[in-house]
């Protein structure tokens, strides 16, 4: 798949030329498509970084919330790392290696506007004090090649040191602590928190790491401030989200919404032909049915009610035509071999736990594994080092609640006559040394 | 107060859950050097290991608890609350009841330090839990100075733990063969592909 930028309504005439954006698009640009990245483009629609002062409590007003998956409040983390600072000089991390296979939106951003999500780093490194930030994608990610034009072009025009690094591509290598033990050891693994990177990080020094489009968005309040911001999205939910939409729709990618959308408008935009589940969230995220997500809005107050969260903003389609259990257990087999190995709950409990769900796939007409899968969901909840446990449970579960009528089905062993349908899900062969 | 204002019941307790405790606590030193050597068999998984080791602790630490309120509403030992922590404030044998009172202090560092494992530095935890080595003998000193059961089982039971204490400090010392690291091998800190100074 590849990603493509929804067409948009028209801007209004005067509404650019170094000026706030009026209505959305407003991370990604409008307009021609070429000579879009560079620094001169990126001044002429957004005007200069202003001089910093107050950021920290303007990001506060704007109510901005990490855009990596966790929805993290960006204020809060950002008076973390000021306040251990200390002697130690903070560092700032982009996180752009976006490991998520179901999204697109980091690498499409800094492939578009580099500058904007550099200007993020500048920001809010000058915002906590921190005197080098590092740029971290994905080895072999597309938006390396712009993210290295762009550095060019700013050589010597920032108060800090920016710096662009390549993570090895592994569902866990983007994790927050991952990309601190890699920029460390070189070893992209996550490690047990606390400390968490705020407290001791890079070189032991306490460490911002946020994810690409939230340090966008970080530039924007910089500039335009929070009031501005907030203009777009409800109350609750401000600002706009980078949304990748994909899976069984006309036209799959990347568009950006407004929060509190309602998820009918944004699946009906991108063509979204019938569907047996939809997963929010990307492979961390939940599983709806489609009576679920009729009457719901995109946000973290809307989608709370249904148990599930925006997350990375991928929207995946699961049409009716793919046999939902064999993907939910293709998936489960792929998450389990995305184990760094390091702890036994991980290591052991996610093969495990695919494996048993393989074999509700074939047929499991006493329940017995299915039985398994949730009891062994249970034990392997809220261990280990790192989250990805949590995220494959979540997935299996919330699928196993969506798909429970297709469950019936594959019961006796008969099956439903699509298990051997061609792939929906994308599962990477990564190279995971 | 005498002996007499308080039920001899109590006394059998605080004797009975004294040596309890030290069979317990012996055992789960047992079980932390087998967890520490990472032994393991096709029927014994390090999971029951670990298992074992904290909740034979948790054990052990309610018999410690009842020992330790025992020994206080028993009035003949002459404890009182503070005397709980603060050692050798006993009416009764101030020293041999003393070291009961500093291998109870260690156990309770080593129980905070383990329940707030997470917010602790591990450097930290394993300094305060390094500490049991320190406790175990003295809490065994204790059993035996203060002990009204030496010359019978209590002595028999003492010398039990001693071997299977002794015996798990033998085997913590002998030095572990070099464990193959299966995760990924150390590679040099991750180099910038690309950088642009800034304007200072």
């Amino acid at each position: 798949m590849t990603p493509t930028i929804a067409p948009s309504r028209p801007r209004p005439p005067g509404s650019a030329r170094g000026g706030p954006p009026a209505g959305l698009p407003r991370l990604l640009p409008d307009g021609p498509v070429a000579d879009r990245p560079s620094l001169a483009r990126h001044l002429e629609r957004l005007g200069p970084l202003p001089a910093p002062g107050g950021l920290v409590d303007q990001v506060d007003q704007a109510g901005l919330r990490g855009r990596g998956g966790a929805g993290f409040p960006t204020a809060v983390k950002l008076r973390a790392v000021r306040s251990a600072a200390g002697r130690r000089r903070p560092v700032v991390v982009a996180n752009g290696t976006e490991s998520e296979p179901l999204s697109h939106k980091d690498v499409t951003l800094l492939g578009h506007v580099p500058h904007l999500v550099l200007d993020g780093m500048v920001a809010a490194a000058v915002a906590v004090g921190a005197g080098r930030a590092v740029l971290c994608l994905k080895e072999g990610s597309g938006a390396t090649a712009p993210v290295r034009r762009a550095l060019v072009e700013r050589s010597g025009l920032d108060p800090v040191d920016l710096e662009v690094v390549e993570v090895p591509a592994r569902y866990v290598s983007g994790e927050e602590s991952a990309l601190v033990n890699h920029l460390n050891t070189g070893r992209a693994l996550p490690t047990v928190t606390p400390p968490r990177p705020a407290q001791r990080g890079v070189g032991g020094r306490p460490t911002l790491v946020d994810n690409v489009e939230t340090l966008a968005n970080l530039a924007l309040i910089a500039r335009f401030g929070p009031s501005w911001w907030r203009s777009v999205g409800t109350t609750e939910d401000p600002g706009s989200m980078l949304v990748t939409v994909s899976g069984g729709v006309a036209h799959p990618g990347l568009q950006e919404v407004a929060l509190g959308t309602p998820l009918p408008e944004i699946l009906g935009r991108a063509g979204a032909g019938p569907a047996a589940g939809i997963l929010v969230g990307g492979y961390f995220g939940t599983w709806l049915t489609p009576a679920q997500i009729s009457g719901a809005t995109f946000g973290w107050t809307g989608l709370a009610p249904l148990g599930a969260a925006p997350g990375c903003g991928a929207l995946t389609v699961l049409p009716e035509t793919c046999c939902p259990l064999a993907e939910l257990s293709r998936v489960a087999d792929w998450l389990a071999g995305q184990s760094a190995g390091q702890c036994g709950a991980c290591t052991n409990g996610l093969p495990a736990i695919a494996g048993a769900l393989a074999r509700v796939v074939r047929g499991d007409p006493d329940g017995a594994a299915l039985g398994l899968v949730r009891r062994w969901a249970a034990m392997v909840r809220g261990r280990g080092a790192c989250k990805l446990p949590d995220g494959a449970v979540a997935f299996v579960l919330s699928g196993l609640e969506a798909f429970a009528p297709h469950l019936a089905v594959h019961r006796d062993g008969r099956g439903c006559g699509m298990t051997g349908h061609q792939a929906l899900l994308p599962t990477p062969q990564w190279r995971t040394s | 107060m005498t002996l007499a204002t308080t039920p001899l019941s109590v006394w059998y307790l605080m004797r009975g859950s004294g040596l309890v405790a030290l069979i317990l606590f012996s055992m789960t030193i047992g079980l932390g050097v087998v967890g520490v050597k990472r032994w393991q068999s096709s029927r014994w998984s390090r999971l029951v290991t670990a298992g074992l080791h904290r909740n034979v602790a948790l054990l052990a630490l309610c018999f410690l608890a009842i020992h330790v309120v025992t020994a206080v509403v028993d009035q003949f030992v002459g404890l009182g609350w503070l005397g709980v922590i603060v050692p050798f404030k006993s009416a009764y044998r101030p020293l041999w009841v003393g070291l009961g009172v500093v291998a109870f202090d260690i156990v309770l560092a080593v129980m905070a330090t383990s329940l707030l494992r997470r917010h602790v530095r591990f450097r930290t935890w394993r300094l305060v839990h390094w500490g049991t080595w320190v406790m175990w003998p003295v809490a065994l000193v204790h059993a035996l100075g203060a002990g009204t059961d030496r010359v019978s089982f209590g002595l028999f039971v003492s010398l039990g733990c001693v071997a299977l204490v002794g015996a798990a400090a033998v085997w913590r010392l002998i030095p572990d063969r070099a464990v193959p690291d299966r995760t990924t091998p150390p590679r040099p800190p991750a180099r910038p592909l690309a950088t642009a100074r800034s304007s200072s």
